[in-house]
C-alpha cells in the first residue's frame, strides 16, 4: 500500500508540472485561439534566463527569478507584436506554421548560446523529505504543487475582480463588441502572450531542479501538458490542473499497476487520453462546449 | 503510354552513362585506395552534435584535437591525418546516409570511432560490402567482437557492456553477499546488456536483483521508476543510465530519502559533469561511495595530476580543442581510441593500404596506450577481436573518482 | 484553336517537360547526388500526398510520418521476415502494399477524426505521431523493437552494393534508387492529378472553404473527409516504403516526431497544387535535414556577409536559419512556392496580353 501512495506522490509531483505548463497553453489558446506549439522552448528559455543570472553572474535566487518573470513577460509581448500578430487573421495553418517555426529558433538559439550541456539550476526549495507512514514526501515536490496551485488562484482572481483581466476575456471571446466598449483588443492578446510566456518561466523553474536543464528540457513536457490541457477543457485553467495532476497521478499508477503498459507505453498512454477525451467530449472535463457560428 | 515507355528508354539511357562512370571508378580503387595520397590519410565517423546525446560528440572531439596534435609534429608517414565527423542527431536513418555521404562522396580512407550501438551495427553491413575499414566504433556491443569473422572490416575498441555488467556483479558476491540490488536500466541493448552481464556476474552467488525498472529515452523523468525501486527494500542501487537520466536517478533517490548502501553507475555515465551534477552542490549524499568501471585516465581524478600522459592530454585539449571542458572523461576515450590508430597506421607502413591496416587491427599488441589505466593491453589475435577487455573499479570520493582493487577481466562463462 | 485545348494541353506538356527533364538529370550529376534527389523525390511524393488533405481539404496533421512509419515497416517486414511472416517479398512488390496498409490505417482513423476540426484534430495526430515509434518498439516480436530491420544484404533487395539489371540495362545502386522513386512519385502525381480535377477535386475544395456551405450543397463530409485522409495516408505509406528500400533499414528512430512536423512545413512550404510546388517543398525539408547533420557553414556561402564573424558551424545555427526562413516564409508568400508560381504565371499571362 505504501507503493501505491509513493507513486501517487511522485505522480502529483510530476502532474504538476505538466499542469504549469497546460496552464500556459490554455492561456494563450483563451487569448488568440493558437496552440502554441513554441510553448515549451519559450519556457526553456526562460530557465536559461534563470540559469545565467544564479550561476553565471551570482544573482541571489528570488531576484533572479522575479527578473526572468518580467523578461519572459515581455519577451511574451514581443513574439505576440513581432511573430504572431502578422498572421492571426490568416488561416490556421500559418499560424500553426508559425509556432513551428519559433519552436526551431529558439531550440536552435538556446543551442547557439548556451551549447547542448545539461546544467544545474538552484533549487529554491528544501530537499527534506517527510515520512507519513513509510510514504517518503519530498518538501520539493509539495512546493511545486503549491507553487502551481497558487498560481491558478491568482490567475482566476486576476481574470475574475481586475480590469485588465475582464478585459482580456471580452478581447479573446468577442474582439468586435469589446473593441466597440474601448478595449484595446491587439494588446490585450498580447498581455495574454506575455503573461504565458510568464507562467512558462514558472513551470521551467519548478521542473530544471529535478529534471536539469538541456535545450529540450521541456519537450517531452509539452507533449503531457498537451494531454493535460485537452483532459481538463483547452479553455479552463482549473481545468489544466486538475488534468495535469489526473494525469501525471493515473499514468504512474498505469505504468506500475498494468504490466503491458510498464515504462514503454506510458507516453502512448497519455495520449491516447487525448485522443478518447477529444473524441467522446472535446470540451474536456471542465470546458465549455464550443458553438460553432454559421 | 507511348510518351511512359520514351521516357523510360531515355531514362535508361541516362542512367547507364552514369552507372558505367560509378563502375569504372570501383576497379580503380584497386590501384590506390581512395582517401589516402602521399601527404594525406582521410577518416570519416559520425557522432550526435545536436540533440539530447549531444554529450558524446566530445569522444570525436577528443580524437580530432588528438589528430591535429599528431599532424602538427609531422602526421603519420609524412602524412597528414583529416578527420571529418558528421551529425546523426543519433538516429540510425541519419547515420547511414551519412555513412555513405563519408564513403561516396568524400571518399573516406576509413570510417572511425563512429558512436552508437544501433548506429555501428546498422552501417556494419554496408562498410564490409563497401570493403571501408570500420575501425574502433564506439560502442560497447558485443557482437562487434564476437563476429568478426563475418565483418572482416569491422572492429570496436572499448570494453564490452556485458563484460562491465559482469564486473559489477563479480564485485558485488565477492564483497557483499546477501545484498539486494534494485537496477535502473535504460530499456535497449545498451541498458539490457549491462543488466544480463550483472546477473551472469553474480550467478550462483547470495547476491540478487530484486527488481529492475526500465526507462525510455523520449521519457521526461525517471521519477516512477525510482519510486518503485525505493520500495523493493534494496540496498544497493544500480543505475544503468546515460546523461540526464542518471543524474535525476541519484538526485530523486535523495529527494525520496533513499539511501542505498551502494550505488553502482555505469562507464558511460561517469562523466565528471554527471557526478558533479548529481552532487547537488555537496548536498546529494548518496553519490558518496558510488562505484563505477573505469579502463581510461580520468581527468578529475588526482592521481593523474602529474601523470605525462595526462599533461600532454591538457596541453592538447588546450590547443587544439579550444574551449572544451577538459575534465570530461569522453575526450580522453576519443585521445586513447587516435592514438590506437595512429599506432596501426604507423605499422601499417608507408605504402598505406585498407588491406595492410586491416592486418595490422586484427593482430594489435599495445601495452602502452597513456591513455588507459596501466596495465591494460590493447591486444587482438585470432579468435578475440575484443580490443580492451581489462578494467578496474572506481570510488567517487568528495569531488573526483579513486580507483581501487586491480584490474578485472572478462571471461565469458 | 486557343482555349479550352491550350488549356488542358499546356500542363500536360509543362509536366511531360519536367519529368523529362527529371530522368536525364542523373546523367549530369554524381551518383551520390543522384541518391539524394532520391530521397527528394520520396518526401515530394508524401507532400503530394498529404496536400490532399492539407491543400485541398483544409485539414491540418501533425501525424503524417506515423503512416510514412507504417508503410516502411511494411515493406520491411514483408521483405525481412520474421516469426510471423516467411518474409522474402521482392522490394519493389512490397511498395503497393505498404500504401494499401497504410491507407486502410488512414481511413480507419479518418472516420474518428473527422468529428474534429482544426485545431483539435492537429492535436489528434500529433498524438498519434508522437505514440507511433513507442509503440513499433513495444512489438518486438514484429517489429524488431529498437534494433529495427536491416534490409542491407538481402536478396531480395534490389538496391545493394552490386549493380541492378533492368530489362537488359545495369543500373548501380544510387541510379536505380532514383529512377525507382521519382518513377513512383511520377505516377503518383499523375493519379492525384486526376482525382482532384474532377468532382471529388471540387468536394474536397468545398469542404475546405465552408463545412456548413458544403454540407447544404449536398457533399457528404464524412465521405469526402474519409477519403482524403485514408488517400493521403497511402501516399505517406508508399514514400515511407521508398523510405525504407532507400535506406535498407527502419527503427522507430527513422520515424520521429519531427517527421511529421517537417512534412506539414514541406506542405505549407509547396503550396497547392504544382508539382513544382511540392519539389520545392521537398528540397526544403531535405536539405533542412541534411544541413543539421552536415553544420551550417558548409551550407552557408562565406560571402554572405550578415552572418560576419558569427560562428555558424554550433550545431543550432541550422534550427535557428529554418526557423526564421519558415516564419517569413508564412509572412511574405502564404501561398507556398505554389502560390508564388501561380503568381509570376499571372503576371507573365498578363504581360503577353498587354504588349501586341
Amino acid at each position: 500500500m505504501a507503493d501505491f501512495f509513493q507513486q501517487v506522490v511522485a505522480g502529483l509531483a510530476s502532474g504538476g508540472i505538466y499542469a504549469a505548463l497546460a496552464l500556459a497553453l490554455v492561456l494563450i489558446h483563451r487569448a488568440t485561439g493558437v496552440i502554441n506549439f513554441a510553448q515549451g522552448e519559450m519556457a526553456t528559455f526562460s530557465t536559461y534566463i534563470l540559469w545565467t543570472l544564479t550561476a553565471n553572474h551570482g544573482w541571489p535566487y528570488w531576484p533572479a527569478f522575479a527578473f526572468t518573470l518580467a523578461v519572459s513577460f515581455a519577451g511574451g509581448i514581443a513574439i505576440h507584436q513581432v511573430v504572431i500578430r502578422p498572421v492571426e487573421r490568416g488561416s490556421l495553418l500559418r499560424v500553426v506554421i508559425v509556432t513551428i517555426g519559433l519552436l526551431l529558433l529558439l531550440n536552435g538559439a538556446m543551442t547557439w548560446i548556451w551549447g547542448g550541456e545539461v546544467r544545474a539550476v538552484e533549487n529554491p526549495f528544501p530537499t527534506r523529505t517527510i515520512d507519513v507512514a513509510g510514504v517518503a514526501i519530498s518538501l520539493q515536490d509539495l512546493y511545486t504543487i503549491a507553487v502551481v496551485l497558487g498560481t491558478v488562484v491568482v490567475l482566476w482572481a486576476f481574470f475574475q475582480f481586475t480590469k485588465v483581466g475582464l478585459a482580456m476575456r471580452a478581447a479573446a471571446v468577442n474582439p468586435a463588441e469589446a473593441r466597440l466598449v474601448g478595449v484595446r483588443v491587439a494588446w490585450m492578446l498580447g498581455l495574454g502572450w506575455g503573461l504565458a510566456a510568464a507562467l512558462g518561466a514558472i513551470a521551467g523553474a519548478l521542473t530544471a531542479p529535478s529534471v536539469f536543464l538541456d535545450p529540450n528540457m521541456m519537450q517531452a513536457v509539452l507533449i503531457y501538458a498537451f494531454a493535460a490541457a485537452v483532459l481538463g477543457g483547452i479553455d479552463s485553467p482549473a481545468g489544466a490542473v486538475v488534468g495535469g495532476l489526473l494525469l501525471g497521478v493515473g499514468l504512474n499508477l498505469l505504468g506500475t499497476y498494468v504490466d503491458f503498459v510498464g515504462a514503454d507505453l506510458r507516453l502512448p498512454a497519455a495520449l491516447l487520453v487525448i485522443l478518447v477525451v477529444l473524441l467522446v467530449k472535446p470540451s474536456g472535463l471542465f470546458g465549455r462546449p464550443e458553438v460553432k457560428r454559421v | 503510354m507511348r510518351t511512359r515507355l520514351a521516357l523510360a528508354t531515355l531514362t535508361l539511357a541516362a542512367a547507364l552513362v552514369a552507372g558505367v562512370t560509378a563502375a569504372s571508378a570501383g576497379q580503380a580503387a584497386r590501384a590506390a585506395d581512395p582517401g589516402v595520397t602521399p601527404t594525406s590519410i582521410l577518416l570519416g565517423g559520425t557522432t550526435p552534435l545536436s540533440g539530447p546525446y549531444s554529450a558524446f560528440s566530445s569522444v570525436a572531439r577528443g580524437a580530432d584535437a588528438y589528430f591535429d596534435y599528431v599532424n602538427a609534429r609531422g602526421g603519420v608517414n609524412g602524412r597528414k591525418i583529416s578527420y571529418t565527423y558528421v551529425d546523426d542527431a543519433y538516429n540510425p536513418a541519419q547515420t547511414i546516409q551519412a555513412m555513405r555521404t563519408l564513403v561516396e562522396q568524400d571518399k573516406v580512407f576509413a570510417v572511425f570511432n563512429a558512436l552508437g550501438t544501433e548506429h555501428n551495427l546498422l552501417v556494419r553491413d554496408y562498410l564490409n560490402a563497401a570493403g571501408v575499414p570500420h575501425l574502433f566504433a564506439a560502442s560497447g556491443s558485443t557482437t562487434l567482437g564476437l563476429d568478426a569473422a563475418r565483418y572482416p572490416y569491422s572492429i570496436g575498441f572499448q570494453p564490452s557492456y556485458r563484460a562491465e555488467g559482469w564486473m559489477y556483479g563479480k564485485f558485488l558476491a565477492r564483497t557483499r553477499p546477501g545484498s539486494r540490488v534494485a537496477v535502473l536500466f535504460q530499456n535497449d541493448d545498451y541498458g539490457k546488456d549491462l543488466l544480463n552481464g550483472l546477473k551472469q556476474g553474480m550467478h550462483r552467488s547470495k547476491v540478487k536483483v530484486v527488481a529492475a525498472e526500465p526507462y525510455e529515452t523520449t521519457a521526461f523523468d525517471v521519477q516512477a521508476q525510482v519510486a518503485s525501486l525505493r520500495s523493493s527494500g534494496a540496498d544497493v542501487f544500480a543505475i544503468f543510465a546515460a546523461g540526464k537520466f542518471a543524474i535525476q536517478a541519484y538526485v530523486i533517490a535523495n529527494k525520496l530519502g533513499w539511501r542505498p548502501k551502494l550505488v553502482i553507475n555505469n562507464v558511460v555515465s561517469s562523466a565528471s559533469n554527471v557526478m558533479l551534477l548529481a552532487s547537488e552542490g555537496g548536498t546529494n549524499r548518496t553519490v558518496q561511495g558510488s562505484v563505477s568501471g573505469v579502463f581510461l585516465k580520468d581527468p578529475t581524478d588526482p592521481k593523474w595530476a602529474k601523470d605525462p600522459a595526462m599533461r600532454l592530454y591538457r596541453t592538447v585539449m588546450a590547443r587544439y580543442a579550444k574551449g572544451a571542458n577538459a575534465r570530461d572523461v569522453y575526450h580522453v576515450y576519443g585521445m586513447a581510441a587516435a592514438y590506437t590508430l595512429v599506432r596501426v597506421l604507423e605499422r601499417a607502413g608507408a605504402n598505406l593500404t585498407r588491406a595492410g591496416v586491416m592486418k595490422q587491427v586484427r593482430s594489435l599488441n599495445i601495452a602502452s596506450n597513456p591513455f588507459l589505466l596501466p596495465g591494460i593491453t590493447i591486444k587482438t589475435g585470432g579468435s578475440d577481436q575484443f580490443p580492451i577487455e581489462q578494467m578496474q573499479l572506481q570510488r567517487w570520493e568528495g569531488k573526483a573518482w579513486r580507483a581501487f582493487g586491480g584490474l578485472w577481466g572478462y571471461r565469458a562463462a | 484553336m486557343r482555349g479550352p485545348a491550350v488549356r488542358t494541353l499546356a500542363p500536360v506538356l509543362a509536366f511531360v517537360a519536367l519529368a523529362v527533364l527529371i530522368y536525364v538529370l542523373p546523367a549530369f550529376v554524381s551518383d551520390f547526388r543522384a541518391q539524394q534527389f532520391a530521397y527528394v523525390g520520396i518526401y515530394t511524393l508524401a507532400l503530394i500526398g498529404l496536400n490532399v488533405l492539407t491543400g485541398y481539404t483544409g485539414q491540418i496533421s501533425l501525424g503524417h510520418g506515423a503512416f510514412m512509419a507504417i508503410g516502411g515497416y511494411t515493406t520491411a517486414i514483408l521483405m525481412a521476415g520474421n516469426e510471423q511472416f516467411s518474409g522474402g517479398v521482392k522490394d519493389i512488390w512490397t511498395i503497393p502494399v505498404a500504401g494499401v496498409v497504410a491507407g486502410a490505417v488512414g481511413f480507419l482513423f479518418g472516420l474518428p477524426a473527422l468529428r474534429l476540426s482544426g485545431l483539435y484534430l492537429a492535436l489528434a495526430t500529433f498524438a498519434i505521431a508522437v505514440a507511433t515509434p513507442a509503440v513499433i518498439k513495444k512489438f518486438e516480436g514484429f517489429t524488431g523493437g529498437g534494433g529495427g530491420i536491416n534490409l542491407f544484404g538481402l536478396p531480395e533487395l534490389t538496391a545493394g552494393i552490386t549493380p541492378v539489371n533492368v530489362l537488359g540495362f545495369e543500373l548501380n545502386f544510387n541510379n536505380w534508387l532514383y529512377v525507382l522513386c521519382w518513377t513512383v512519385t511520377l505516377v503518383g502525381y499523375v493519379l492525384a492529378w486526376l482525382l482532384l480535377r474532377g468532382r471529388t477535386g471540387r468536394a474536397f475544395r468545398a469542404v475546405r472553404d465552408s463545412e456548413t456551405a458544403a454540407l447544404s450543397s449536398g457533399v457528404n463530409l464524412a465521405t469526402y473527409k474519409t477519403l482524403a485522409f485514408a488517400v493521403s495516408a497511402a501516399y505517406c505509406g508508399v514514400a515511407g516504403s521508398l523510405f525504407a528500400i532507400a535506406t535498407t533499414f527502419v527503427n522507430p528512430d527513422t520515424f520521429p516526431i519531427a517527421l511529421s512536423i517537417f512534412l506539414l512545413v514541406g506542405v505549407v512550404v509547396a503550396g497547392l497544387g504544382s508539382l513544382v510546388g511540392a519539389i520545392a517543398g521537398a528540397i526544403f525539408i531535405y536539405y533542412m535535414q541534411i544541413s543539421w547533420a552536415q553544420g551550417m557553414d558548409k551550407v552557408i556561402p562565406d560571402w554572405l556577409p550578415i552572418l560576419g564573424d558569427v560562428d555558424t558551424s554550433s550545431p543550432g545555427a541550422p534550427a535557428v536559419v529554418f526557423g526564421v526562413i519558415l516564419i517569413l516564409l508564412m509572412f511574405v508568400l502564404p501561398g507556398g512556392v505554389s502560390g508564388l508560381v501561380a503568381r509570376l504565371g499571372a503576371i507573365a499571362r498578363r504581360g503577353y496580353h498587354r504588349s501586341p
